[in-house]
């Protein structure tokens, strides 16, 4: 039963993928500039002949609904087509930059997580004492600042001023490393390079904090505002009237019911990370999905552009419905 | 056994003091039932709270004694209280539905009563556990007998359940046999059956006073519904605006009340007769807590009350053996 609802769910999505394919391949064409022209501007001294070739070789000479539908039955195929300035195909781009992604989301979510359900819980059970206020302060500061200007800040500090953390890339030139996963910190552990295991986790830590400071700030006050709710219920008074103590009320009897609205914005949040990383991934020169996106804006690159479109669309998703599978596991009043 | 003296328990609010609980003083001696009777808000709910000091902030208790097996409860430790809690004084709450928590199966929060208060456990060294499956099982067992005790049918499904799973009257079963889990002395039951179907009501009050006869826990029944009271209690205490007013027998507060108050309510239960006749309302409403009149509380709804009545409260006054009531006309 439950394995149907989740089929059905997927099969839902395919009208969804549909719509974004549609509407990503047209915005990208109505964007001034021509990326031939662009590469071109760049070559310098191309002939006529040069460029017609280059249009009959990306199909732009074609007109736009064959354009459309050779994009879509590519999609069909899982083929994202070409990349016009890298001559790779997109979807071997996104391969071999997605780890590099989903390394920083994982590391930025786990630093949002570890400090703000604490965080959270804590402000709640001590409601308007001094280290609600001095976090629920702090979770402002984290959701106002805006994540490029924090980065800039840190490298300022931790690396011009105090000279500690490194700020570009994913590893220093010369550490060896062997690629198995892709992600860095984890290859590291798993062959037991402890040089490298330092070296990238020094990389990693100013990108990650920037990046899932504002997560851990909504997290924190989502998290604090559900804890307000739940310990007014009756269920915390049962528990309290067992006989248990305070904090075995709190971690269990509470938080379980405090993390089901978290979830979602959690989930939600996901997405931003894997999906909203440009900038992040520009300052720190972070060789991953959204600093190649940013790039192939530029060059107007559409099937790039419109491959990673897809796949952020496609990471969306797939966030919604991993949360709201785990909803039916942490509430049991929900069923898909 | 449980004896409650002068208790005073305060609501801080921004337009001043509310006193929920004013100098309520009563007994209940072993494997007996005492009902707590009056009104919506008159205090009987805090009452019960404040014996276990679980009064929701910023509520607290300013005065009184809670003396129970002769030490006094609010003197003593957090850490003390917590091993009273559920083990020798437990509650049952008004409504069941909200009152299980529903992220956890109904029969695991009932273990948790009897694994928090070491239930289980046996005398002496309790280091490794190597047979903890085995012992598992064991602990389930019991709590499936004790669900099959209170009357919740095939048990060892059910144990499995989440409390939505539940029927009103079934979730209010598994939190009496979580407030029984470990055979406490005495029970308070707030209100057990105000937020179900009469049907069902009356067999919770049979499970109740079953428990009552056969394990001899006391019982503090908190009702608003004196011929609920009547049937079930070997003793009332009427309360009115956080004070008892009356306190002693059911049948000689039935049969023969005697402070205004209590007539009135009295009057005021529905009977099945032939011929419609209009209702019995008590005139006037429930004085405002943040703004009590100096004298009686009762007084400006009272039919008797004389100028002294207004001027003067006094205290709850033994008028025959065992009858106690707070009235000036009976001094």
């Amino acid at each position: 039963m439950k394995g149907i609802k989740i089929l059905e769910r997927i099969l839902l999505a395919i009208p969804i993928m549909l719509g974004i394919a549609i509407i990503i391949f047209f915005f990208m064409r109505l964007t001034p500039g021509d990326p031939v022209d662009i590469m071109m501007g760049k070559a310098g001294m191309v002939s006529k002949a040069e460029i017609a070739n280059l249009r009959k070789e990306f199909n732009l000479d074609k007109p736009l609904h064959i354009q459309l539908f050779l994009f879509l039955k590519g999609l069909l195929k899982f083929d994202l087509g070409k990349s016009f300035t890298k001559g790779m195909p997109v979807m071997e781009l996104i391969k071999e930059t997605l780890p590099a992604t989903i390394e920083l989301a994982l590391f930025a979510m786990m630093f949002a997580l570890i400090i703000a359900i604490p965080v959270g819980v804590i402000s709640a059970v001590k409601q308007n004492s001094w280290i609600d206020r001095f976090a629920m302060a702090g979770s402002f500061f984290g959701i106002s600042m805006p994540h490029f200007w924090l980065a800039i800040v840190a490298i300022l500090i931790f690396s011009v001023k105090l000279n500690l953390l490194p700020t570009q890339g994913r590893i220093s030139y010369g550490v060896e490393l062997a690629h198995i996963t892709g992600l860095y910190v984890f290859d590291s552990i798993v062959t037991g390079n402890l040089e490298a295991l330092i070296d990238t986790l020094k990389h990693i830590i100013l990108p990650a904090v920037s990046l899932g400071s504002a997560m851990a700030a909504i997290v924190a006050r989502v998290m604090r505002s559900s804890m307000l709710e739940v310990l007014r219920q009756d269920y915390i008074v049962l528990a309290r009237a067992k006989g248990l103590p305070e904090w075995l009320v709190i971690t269990k009897h509470a938080v379980k019911n405090a993390l089901i609205p978290t979830i979602t914005v959690v989930g939600l949040q996901m997405g931003v990370l894997l999906g909203g990383n440009m900038i992040i991934e520009t300052v720190f020169g972070w060789p991953g999905i959204g600093r190649m996106v940013v790039n192939a804006i530029f060059a107007r690159d559409y099937p790039l552009v419109q491959g990673v479109v897809m796949f952020y669309a496609f990471v969306y998703i797939t966030a919604n419905l991993i949360v709201d599978i785990i909803y039916t596991v942490v509430n049991p009043k929900i069923q898909l | 056994m449980l004896q409650i003296r002068n208790l005073t328990s305060v609501f801080p609010t921004d337009s001043g003091m509310i006193k929920a609980v004013n100098g309520v003083d009563f007994h209940l001696k072993q494997g007996q039932i005492v009902g707590l009777v009056g009104e919506s808000g008159c205090g009987k709910s805090a009452t019960m709270l404040s014996i276990l000091r679980l009064l929701p902030h910023p509520g607290k208790i300013i005065q009184g004694e809670v003396l129970f097996e002769g030490e006094d409860l609010l003197k003593k430790p957090l850490s003390e209280m917590r091993k009273i809690r559920g083990r020798k004084i437990s509650m049952i709450f008004q409504d069941p539905m909200t009152t299980l928590n529903p992220v956890f199966k109904v029969g695991e929060q009932i273990r948790e009563s009897m694994v928090i208060h070491g239930f289980f456990k046996k005398d002496g060294w309790n280091g490794f556990d190597f047979f903890r499956r085995r012992r598992k099982r064991k602990e389930i067992d019991k709590v499936i007998s004790l669900m099959e005790e209170v009357g919740i049918p095939s048990a060892d499904l059910r144990y499995y359940d989440y409390p939505h799973q539940f029927s009103g009257g079934m979730q209010q079963r598994a939190l009496i046999a979580i407030a029984l889990a470990c055979n406490p002395r005495v029970i308070l039951a707030d209100e057990p059956t105000t937020a179900l179907d009469v049907t069902i009501q009356a067999q919770i009050l049979d499970l109740l006073r079953r428990i009552n006869e056969e394990h001899g826990t006391g019982i503090i029944l908190v009702t608003h519904d004196l011929g609920v009271a009547a049937e079930f209690c070997h003793e009332i205490a009427v309360m009115y605006a956080g004070r008892i007013v009356e306190r002693s027998k059911t049948d000689d507060i039935i049969e023969d009340p005697k402070h205004p108050y209590t007539q009135g309510l009295l009057k005021s239960i529905p009977r099945i007769v032939k011929h419609k006749q209009k209702l019995y309302v008590i005139p006037g409403s429930v004085p405002d807590l943040l703004q009590m009149p100096p004298g009686c509380a009762f007084a400006p709804r009272c039919v008797y009350a004389i100028k002294k009545c207004k001027e003067k409260n006094v205290p709850l006054t033994e008028i025959e053996e065992g009858r106690y009531v707070r009235c000036i006309n009976y001094i």
